[in-house]
Parts: structure tokens; C-alpha cells; sequence
């Protein structure tokens, strides 16, 4: 009993510390500035409530474009993960452990190469190309740090599929472009679901390559901090619940798929 | 006969190869030139002007200290997920949220929070009748304020490498040691601890890797002052040329090889 009453605490605490920046930023968002911003201990309860701070932002400042412009990059991301990934999460299912492994490494180690290493460099390159700015060029830059994740995602996925399935599907003599239309991808899909949507996520969020890449026509993480840098605080705050509600969403929806093994680069191997 | 489908990982391996590898050697070579495109070793020397020792060592102890924050959160937040009891779902969903925010917006929400007039920690000290820290007054606050934000928003990450590690744990061991009167902090310590090694050091290394890069937060929370790595090289990349820039970025480069080395070298035991 007194055991559980700890576990109970602990679990109390540890909530607490992930919901209150959370009710911190709600509470900005909803009540009026003179008891958040402009006062020098703004009450930690709610002692009023408004919605003009989002009325205000959502009229007086650009939301819209930076929306869009994260939407489609996000979009474009999820759709090269999905394109580059099955083929790779398939061969890597196949492979002999030694070889995949070496894969994995190379692949790892992308996704640990500094975001401004390569940022700095490519934006001299883009500019030439034409790609400075673009919604393709930072969809091409951001899908090194989703396209890791993505094929080992699906490499799990597609390393659950019972050998059978395939022995079979052969045996009915579908050529391996055949097996993987119209049988594996079938049987697949959530896990294909769920990489494209966590590549979306994870270029959602992205901010390093965004602000180097795109500063002219900003993704809404850059917009936000631009307006932070310009002291429109409330706008940020505005545009900062809105833009995370679908994010958290879409991470409790995906919590299954966000598995330790996988954010340690294979762990299992 | 197998070989045939490293075809399939082939596209996959040519552009991660084009965007990562590429830049990469792209950014040691411009590091060694000037904008006129002439060899030179001055970007380097430029580098001790902006003060490159100290950014370094604010590097260092940012990223030692969050990984230590996160770490015990992460081996307490495991813990208790690795339990049963009443709400468990409930408990583990809200622990993972922080996943979802933007760092962006953690960053944001942290200094709304660390404000040192208007702070929302600020008004809760006043609560308790204690007054209020300025929490920018030297260089290991705001340094400390930046590991506190950096660990709300990664220590999901920690906590689901951790949780896989403690789930392999078996279960027999924790009430073989309960029979012979080992207590929660020796069985801890006895058998936690040891069996959790290597997924300790994987999330050290693989969380060190993105700490040592760590960019928005500390870009929004302190600014250039104290400056890390990541922030030094973004200022030079915006006021002075890339070619400076490139010689900050090879600096990170570096220490986050030795890391990437470190890791394959754990990897290749495993």
C-alpha cells in the first residue's frame, strides 16, 4: 500500500512537470495581457478571460502563409519518407543482418550530422539552384532528419509480415513489384500511415534548417520566433497553440509507433 | 541471391549520401578559404576573436547538464511506467506530450516562465514569500534555464529508450531479490542499474549528439549571450561570411564525430 502510495506521487509530480508550461501558455493565450505580460507577478490562475489575443493576432498578423508554407513542406516530406522509405524499409527487411546493419549505421549517422553543417553549405548551393526559399528545397534538407526514422519504421513494419505471405504471393506468381503493390503496402499500411504522418511531425516542428533555408518566406516555427524577435509576444503565443494542438494530437494517436528501439537507431540490433 | 535488394535501399543511401555527406565535406572545404576563394587558415583563427574556448565550455556544460536532468527524470519516469497500477495510460500519455510541442514554442513558454520581471517561477517564489531570481544574471543560470526547458521538452525521448530497456528486465529478478530482503533502492542499484547499462549509454550518446547541436532553445531563451556552438555559428553565419560560418560549423562538426564514433563503437557490441 505505502508502495503504491509512491508510485501515485511520483506519477502526480511528474505530470504536473509536463502539464504546467502547457497551462502556462494556455493561460497567456486566454486572459487579458494586464494579468500576464504587463504585470510583475502575473497571477498563476486564470483571472480573467478573453479571446481577443487571438482575435487580435490571427487579424493583425500573418498566419496564413506561414501555415501554408509549413503544411505543404510538412506534406512534401511525408510523401519523399514514404517514397524513399518502402523501397528501403523492404531491402533492409531482406538483407542479411551484416549489411543492413551497415545501412543502419550510415543512416544514423545522417541523422546526427549537425543541422547547421549542412545548412550553411547547401544554402550557398541553393541560392545558385534557385531553390533558396522554396517549399522543395527545405522538403529535400528537412527529409534527412525524417527519412532515418521513416525506414525504420517501416523496416519493423515490414519485418512483421509473416515470410509465408511472401513465399505465397510468389508462389501465385506475383513478380516482387506485384508482391509489394498489392500485397505488402495492403497489410502494411498503418505502419506506412504512421511514418508519413510522423515525417509530417517531425517537419512541422523543424526550425534549424527553416530559418537558415526559408527566412524570407518563414515556416510557422520561424514566424513564431520571428514575432518573438519583433516583440509580438501575443501574436507568438496565438500562433504557438495553434500550431501545437494538432502536433499533440497526432502524438498521442502515434504514441504506439514512437518507440524507444526506434529513437535509438535500432537498439535491437 | 539476397544481395539484389540493396537496389531497394540504394535511393535512400544516394540522397542521404547527397544531403548530409556532401554538405559536410563542403563545409571543411569553405572553412579553409577565403569568400575571394583563396586557401586560408584566418576563418580558424577568426574564431578565438568571437571567443571560442568559452563557447565551447558553455557548449560542454549545456549539454553535460541536460543530459544529467534528463537522465533522472527519464530513470524516475520509467520507474513508475514500468509499474501497474490505476491510470498507467493516463500517466504515460501526458509524458509523452511534450514530444508534440514545437521547440519553438517550449522555448517560448520557458521564457515567459523565466521572465525575471513578470515570470511566471518568479511569481511563484513570491507565493511561497521568497523573492525573485533574475534568472539571466550570469552565464550558468542561463544556462541552467536552458537545460530545464531542453529536458521538458526531450525527456520523452529519454524515457521511451529508457522504458524499452527496463521492460527487458525480467520481472523474476525483482522478486527473487524482494525473497532475499533487498529493498526498492538495492534492487535498484543491483539490478536496474547494471541491466540498464547499454541503454543508458545509447540514449547518453544518441541525446548528447542532438544536445551538442542544440539551436532554438538556447537561440530563443539566451540569445548570443552566453553563446554555445550552434548559436555562434548562426551569428557568423548571418553577419559575417559562410566561409566563417563553415569554420564554426567543422568545430561542431568535430565534436559530434567523436560522439557519432563513440556510438558506433558502443553499436558495433551490441
Amino acid at each position: 500500500m505505502r508502495r503504491n502510495l509512491l508510485v501515485y506521487a511520483g506519477a502526480i509530480i511528474f505530470t504536473l512537470y509536463f502539464l504546467v508550461p502547457l497551462y502556462i501558455l494556455i493561460l497567456i493565450a486566454f486572459s487579458p495581457a494586464k494579468f500576464t505580460l504587463e504585470s510583475l507577478y502575473p497571477p498563476l490562475y486564470f483571472k480573467g478571460f478573453t479571446l481577443n489575443n487571438l482575435v487580435y493576432a490571427f487579424t493583425q498578423y500573418d498566419f496564413v502563409h506561414p501555415f501554408l508554407k509549413s503544411f505543404f513542406v510538412a506534406s512534401l516530406v511525408g510523401v519523399i519518407a514514404i517514397l524513399l522509405g518502402i523501397p528501403a524499409g523492404y531491402g533492409l527487411s531482406k538483407l542479411p543482418g551484416k549489411i543492413a546493419y551497415a545501412f543502419i549505421v550510415v543512416l544514423l549517422i545522417t541523422n546526427m550530422v549537425p543541422g547547421l553543417v549542412v545548412a550553411i553549405p547547401i544554402s550557398v548551393e541553393f541560392i545558385k539552384l534557385h531553390l533558396f526559399d522554396s517549399i522543395p528545397g527545405l522538403a529535400l534538407v528537412q527529409e534527412l532528419v525524417t527519412l532515418p526514422l521513416a525506414v525504420f519504421i517501416l523496416q519493423g513494419t515490414f519485418s512483421a509480415v509473416p515470410k509465408e505471405v511472401e513465399y505465397q504471393a510468389k508462389i501465385d506468381g506475383a513478380s516482387t513489384l506485384s508482391y509489394l503493390t498489392n500485397v505488402l503496402i495492403p497489410i502494411a499500411l498503418p505502419g506506412i500511415v504512421a511514418a508519413f504522418l510522423i515525417s509530417w511531425m517531425f517537419s512541422w516542428d523543424e526550425f534549424t534548417y527553416a530559418v537558415l533555408l526559408s527566412p524570407i518566406h518563414p515556416t510557422l516555427p520561424v514566424e513564431i520566433y520571428f514575432n518573438i524577435q519583433r516583440g509580438n509576444e501575443l501574436a507568438a503565443v496565438a500562433f504557438s497553440l495553434v500550431f501545437t494542438i494538432p502536433v499533440i494530437v497526432l502524438t498521442v494517436i502515434l504514441q504506439k509507433y514512437l518507440k524507444g528501439e526506434y529513437l535509438a537507431g535500432g537498439v535491437k540490433y | 541471391m539476397k544481395l539484389r535488394y540493396i537496389f531497394f535501399v540504394l535511393p535512400s543511401l544516394v540522397y542521404v549520401l547527397a544531403f548530409a555527406f556532401y554538405p559536410s565535406a563542403r563545409a571543411v572545404y569553405l572553412s579553409f578559404f577565403t569568400s575571394q576563394g583563396k586557401f586560408t587558415l584566418d576563418n580558424y583563427k577568426e574564431l578565438f576573436y568571437f571567443n571560442l574556448y568559452g563557447t565551447i565550455e558553455n557548449t560542454v556544460i549545456l549539454t553535460v547538464g541536460a543530459l544529467m536532468i534528463q537522465l533522472l527524470l527519464a530513470l524516475g519516469i520509467s520507474s513508475i511506467l514500468v509499474r501497474e497500477f490505476k491510470g498507467k495510460r493516463l500517466v504515460s500519455t501526458i509524458s509523452i506530450i511534450p514530444m508534440g510541442v514545437a521547440t519553438v514554442v517550449a522555448a517560448i513558454t520557458f521564457a515567459f516562465i523565466f521572465q525575471t520581471s513578470g515570470g511566471y517561477a518568479n511569481t511563484f517564489l513570491h507565493y511561497l514569500g521568497l523573492s525573485g531570481i533574475n534568472w539571466y544574471f550570469n552565464s550558468y543560470i542561463s544556462l541552467f534555464i536552458v537545460m530545464i526547458a531542453d529536458s521538458w521538452k526531450n525527456t520523452p525521448i529519454m524515457t521511451l529508450i529508457i522504458l524499452a530497456g527496463m521492460y527487458s528486465i525480467p520481472r523474476d529478478l525483482y522478486y527473487a531479490a524482494a525473497l532475499d530482503g533487498a529493498g526498492p533502492l538495492r534492487r535498484f542499484v543491483h539490478i536496474t542499474l547494471p541491466n540498464l547499462k547499454k541503454f543508458i549509454a545509447i540514449a547518453l550518446i544518441i541525446r548528447g549528439v542532438s544536445e551538442f547541436n542544440i539551436f532554438a532553445l538556447p537561440l530563443i531563451l539566451i540569445g548570443y549571450s552566453p553563446s554555445i556552438l550552434t548559436t555562434l555559428a548562426y551569428s557568423l553565419y548571418s553577419t559575417t561570411t559562410e566561409n566563417l560560418a563553415s569554420a564554426a560549423a567543422v568545430i561542431i562538426l568535430i565534436f559530434v564525430s567523436v560522439l557519432i564514433a563513440l556510438n558506433i563503437k558502443l553499436g558495433g557490441k551490441r
